[in-house]
């Protein structure tokens, strides 16, 4: 059995009183993509924020490469070869392109292979390097999504963790994103843990699955095991029926 | 004419103290989103640290020092305050809300000006700062005082290097990332401490730098003697926008303008009530324009 590289261990995560996140497990191997699926609410994406350290686990451990980081500050995080491309994006709109994929390289103990790796990207990402000087606001949406996943990439990071990338964007460009994003295992090694609200997608691209809902996983399973279907949308949908997921 | 230009430089350089003033405000609350009410308090600081406190007769001490030494000194002591400010206040209220913080900073003003009442007793104390400052520059019948002209010429040099310094460095990039987003910011790797710590000092670089220009003009210092440039501030950014460094200049240059024009255009008994004009001038403005004049990107997506 392979070391995990992210391994999230009986998490809790608190709003005030109220519980978001109940005791999740998950663990993500190198080179793996997994698919955190769920409907809205199901503490998915509170999961993501307890891991780089932006929201606090009241109970749990979380480690990267068995180094425990649960209770770290955010940028201590960033330095550990994980990194966020949250939901919405949160490009920087008053800094130019060139300046948010460099935001994440200052702190970076490897300095001397930053500008070969920002021009990696630029060559992968030409909408980025046509721009590069513009602000960043002025981007389409799937160009604000490839600037984010750049921006991230940048930081050295060996894992993404990737929030709903497909939010908010014409289809077309939703497959260019997860062209993208299963691209990075191929080319780079990069282990992606994906939230997506789409079930569907999410048996397209990933190897293994975590279904969440109303703060617990419900079911996990290889993209194969869970192919047919109906348990898939039991756990995603709940035994109360399915009125409830179809909003 | 020469009556329309002296109003003119007059307001450019009234202007340019408040500006500076409001950047100091500005900069503070666009990483922190605090409202640093003992911005005021670190304005007066970088005075008293011109003096000794004895119990007799003022004396001066690094006030006579040659300029650029005086200077070192006075913003070196405000930018400890300011990062010791940091250290104890707001470091720990930075995770309450807004409203905690900025009451936390009035008690921090408050505390401020008490030390200096105790260590300097309250009585307002009279400094002459560079008296050659106060002679005119005689151009064809405009006369500029050199304090003026100084004034003016200090805001365009830091304005312009702190507008290079948030731009080129490293170290700035990272600042307006964090103010624009500062959760994201952090994710990416950007210290938090470090950047507040730096919007710190540099505010108290420039809290000090205006305190010597006004001390410069007035010649009297007090123990609450920047509270009205600290309004003035608060204000300017308000007009300005919160959060938009380009709004608090313009906001600063605003309330100076208005200032100077009311001082010379208001019939002569009501010139006492100047600064009254000045606040109905800013409100009218935010009638019409409630969320300033320019409003930063990053407020508006937030919404």
């Amino acid at each position: 059995m392979t070391k995990p590289l992210l391994q999230i261990d009986d998490v809790h995560v608190h709003y005030g009183r109220l519980a978001a996140v109940r005791g999740v497990s998950m663990r993500v191997d190198p080179g793996e993509i997994v698919c955190v699926v769920g409907p809205n609410g199901a503490g998915k994406s509170t999961t993501l924020l307890a891991t780089v350290g932006v929201l606090s686990a009241t109970r749990g451990a979380i480690s990267i490469g068995g180094f425990p980081i649960a209770g770290m500050a955010p940028e201590k995080v960033a330095q550990l070869g994980i990194s966020m491309v949250p939901e919405g994006r949160h490009i920087f709109g008053t800094l130019t392109v060139e300046e948010n994929l460099r935001i994440g390289t200052y702190q970076r103990p490897d300095q001397r292979n930053v500008e070969r790796e920002l021009k990696r990207i630029l060559d992968e990402f030409p909408v980025l390097a046509e721009r590069r000087g513009t602000n960043a606001g002025l981007l389409s949406g799937g160009e604000q999504q490839q600037l984010a996943i750049g921006r991230a990439l940048l930081t050295g990071a060996k894992i993404l963790l990737v929030d709903e990338p497909s939010l908010g964007l014409a289809p077309m460009m939703i497959e260019r994103v997860y062209d993208i994003l299963t691209g990075l295992r191929d080319s780079r090694g990069i282990t992606l843990l994906i939230v997506e609200e789409s079930a569907e997608r999410a048996l397209d691209v990933a190897d293994r699955i975590y279904v969440m809902r109303r703060g617990l996983v419900e079911l996990a399973g290889t993209s194969s095991e869970l192919e047919d279907g109906a348990r898939l949308q039991q756990a995603y949908f709940g035994f109360e029926g399915e009125a409830e997921g179809i909003r | 004419m020469i009556a329309a230009l002296q109003i003119l430089v007059d307001a450019i350089s009234l202007g340019s103290l408040y500006a500076l003033a409001t950047l100091g405000v500005g900069l503070v609350f666009g990483v922190l989103r605090l409202t640093n009410f003992a911005y005021g308090d670190f304005i007066t600081v970088a005075s008293y640290a011109l003096i000794v406190p004895t119990a007799g007769a003022t004396e001066i001490v690094i006030g006579r020092w040659p300029w650029p030494f005086l200077v070192t000194a006075a913003v070196g002591v405000v930018v400890i305050v300011s990062m010791t400010s940091e250290y104890l206040v707001f470091r720990p209220l930075r995770t309450a809300k807004p409203a905690v913080l900025m009451i936390g900073s009035f008690a921090l003003g408050y505390i401020i000006q008490n030390i200096i009442i105790l260590v300097y007793d309250g009585r307002p104390k009279a400094v002459g700062l560079w008296p050659d400052l106060g002679e005119a520059i005689v151009l064809s019948g405009l006369r500029v005082p050199k304090l003026e002209l100084l004034t003016i010429v200090v805001t365009l040099v830091l304005v312009g290097a702190l507008v290079l310094f948030l731009k080129v460095s490293p170290f700035g990039v990272q600042m307006r990332a964090a103010s624009e987003d500062f959760r994201m910011a952090r994710m990416l790797g950007v210290r938090a401490n470090t950047v507040i710590g730096t919007a710190l000092a540099i505010s108290g670089f420039l809290a000090a730098v205006v305190s010597l220009l006004f001390l410069a003009q007035v010649g009297v210092m007090s123990f609450n003697m920047g509270v009205p440039l600290m309004l003035f501030a608060f204000v300017a950014t308000v007009i300005g926008g919160m959060g938009s460094l380009t709004g608090a200049l313009i906001g600063g240059y605003i309330l100076g303008f208005a200032s100077i024009l009311l001082q010379a255009l208001l019939p002569e008994d009501l010139r006492t009530f100047r600064d009254a004009f000045v606040f109905a001038v800013v409100i009218v403005i935010l009638v019409v324009r409630p969320q300033g004049l320019l409003m930063p990107r990053a407020a508006r997506e937030r919404v």
